[in-house]
């Protein structure tokens, strides 16, 4: 067996030690690289930007635990942004496993940012249907919700003063794992309500994405952690994401190398066997 | 019998149908009346859908343990799993903390559901990289493409790709900006037409196999 086969047939478990490694070692050890902000995520950022203060601004968080590194640190900043603007904030799931989770992050940046439940915020928490909710809110918001997820009443509520349907929303912002998600909200929101709409997905969702942001029917994408880090340095509130970019780039740049170097084997096996068969003719 | 199996459900597809697709145009208060009632009974159906959903899972692992099948005992862990799950969440009242304190229910969320995911997924990222190592080979001139364009990703989405290539990002955004938009563009459309041509059948009863294939 030459030296190139033998690499190519490498233990597994190698390369798993490396990806472990270039995973631990920088969140250990920061190296804290700038990091550009795209046009995309910016495209959210100013939009929540330009809203005055009491504007409605709906944050649906469609995911569940799996999502949680890319997705919680996109809360928590547009959250933060949400907040600090003095906006009203109406925050959902349609994933009924990430209901908890979704609770927590919202009192928790409320908490944190002084905000008082059903004044300034509330927590609408899941209701069955998935799609038929945006639809439902579309029409009687407390038809869909008749209740808040501590089971208050949602009429009379104060943050929801004047909101009757979805058109009385101002922005909306998707943090979307898969279906439903962004373009759901799409599809059976914006395109009839007519509200604004951002969203935010995992990292390999984001390219299915571009052509609701190319055409305009969402107005900025947050995608995965990077997108996540891009939000962070825009409000200027380091958090998780941030510290999670330097892991990301070795293990990014760990893959780029490791498919480089199978590629080098791959061609001097390649070249070798074709040597050896016009050797042998 | 026929004639409630087949001609009945056949009827109200035809006649929900069009009035639905007509609805989207006609913005009059009492068509959009019927939208909020007909949202309200897909929301209905939606929980009738979990119940069904969870039953039918009960069901099929229940006969996995009954017979002893291959791999009975991950169906075993997954009753008691579930079992346990809805005793305690039922206890909770569905909630995972009341006035900040953690319940039971948000402790089985938090300590086992969350973990367990995010494990499932982290994974994911080591059996990535082994694949693509493994498979990731310029083997013809198509993959040749398919593999620059990736490293050329993978380099523009982190601040250490940007670092070493400066154009890397330019670069990056450009290819998911121009060349995956457009592409993903007319998968969409594509998709788009074939789901109005399948709606049109069905609710024409062009397409009925959503009806079931029972005997008639």
């Amino acid at each position: 067996m030459t030296f190139a086969e033998r690499m190519l047939k490498i233990d597994r478990r190698i390369i798993f030690l490396v990806i472990g490694l270039c995973t631990l070692l920088p969140l250990l050890y920061p190296v804290g690289l700038p990091i550009k902000i795209s046009p995309e995520v910016r495209g959210v950022y100013d939009y929540i930007e330009s809203l005055p203060e009491g504007s409605v601004f709906l944050l649906s968080l469609d995911f569940d635990p799996a999502s949680k590194p890319e997705l919680h640190p996109q809360s928590i900043s547009l959250l933060r942004h949400a907040f600090r603007k003095n906006l009203r904030v109406v925050a959902m799931t349609l994933w009924v496993s990430g209901t908890g989770m979704a609770d927590q992050v919202v009192t928790q940046v409320a908490r944190e940012m002084g905000k008082e439940n059903g004044k300034d915020y509330v927590f609408l928490g899941w209701s069955p249907g998935g799609t038929a909710v945006i639809m439902n809110m579309g029409q009687d918001l407390y038809g869909a919700f008749p209740a808040d997820y501590n089971g208050k009443p949602t009429k009379g509520l104060p943050v929801l003063q004047g909101i009757a349907n979805l058109r009385d929303v101002n922005y909306a912002v998707s943090l979307g794992a898969g279906n439903p998600g962004v373009e759901a909200w799409y599809v059976f929101g914006k395109d009839k309500y007519k509200f604004e709409l951002g969203g935010g997905c995992t990292g390999v969702m984001a390219p299915g994405l571009y052509p609701l942001l190319r055409s305009g029917q969402i107005n900025g994408l947050i995608g995965g952690l990077r997108g996540a880090a891009e939000y962070e340095t825009l409000i200027g509130q380091k958090g998780k994401a941030i510290a999670g970019m330097d892991a990301q780039s070795a293990t990014h740049l760990a893959i780029i190398v490791l498919v480089i170097l199978c590629n080098l084997f791959y061609f001097s096996l390649r070249r070798q066997s074709k040597q050896q068969g016009h050797s042998g003719l | 019998m026929i004639f409630l199996r087949r001609q009945v459900p056949l009827l109200i597809t035809l006649i929900t149908g069009l009035v639905f697709a007509a609805q989207y145009y006609v913005p009059h208060p009492a068509s959009e009346q019927m939208l909020t009632s007909v949202t309200k009974w897909l929301q209905i159906i939606g929980g009738f859908a979990l119940v069904l959903g969870v039953s039918s899972l009960f069901h099929v692992h229940a006969i996995k343990i009954r017979r002893k099948e291959a791999g009975w005992g991950y169906s075993f862990v997954l009753y008691v799993s579930m079992l346990g799950t809805i005793a305690v969440g039922l206890w909770s009242n569905g909630k995972e903390a009341v006035d900040g304190a953690m319940t039971s229910f948000g402790w089985i969320y938090n300590f086992m559901m969350v973990p367990l995911q995010g494990t499932m997924f982290a994974i994911l990222a080591f059996f990535i990289a082994s694949a693509a190592y493994r498979s990731f080979r310029a083997r013809s001139r198509e993959a040749a493409v398919l593999l620059i364009a990736a490293v050329i990703v993978m380099m523009g989405r982190v601040p250490l790709g940007e670092y070493l290539i400066p154009l890397s990002g330019d670069l990056s955004q450009w290819i998911l900006n121009v060349l995956n938009a457009s592409v993903r563009r007319a998968i969409l459309i594509g998709v788009s037409l074939g789901t109005v041509a399948l709606s049109i059948k069905i609710i024409f009863g062009m397409e009925r196999s959503y009806l079931g294939g029972g005997k008639e």
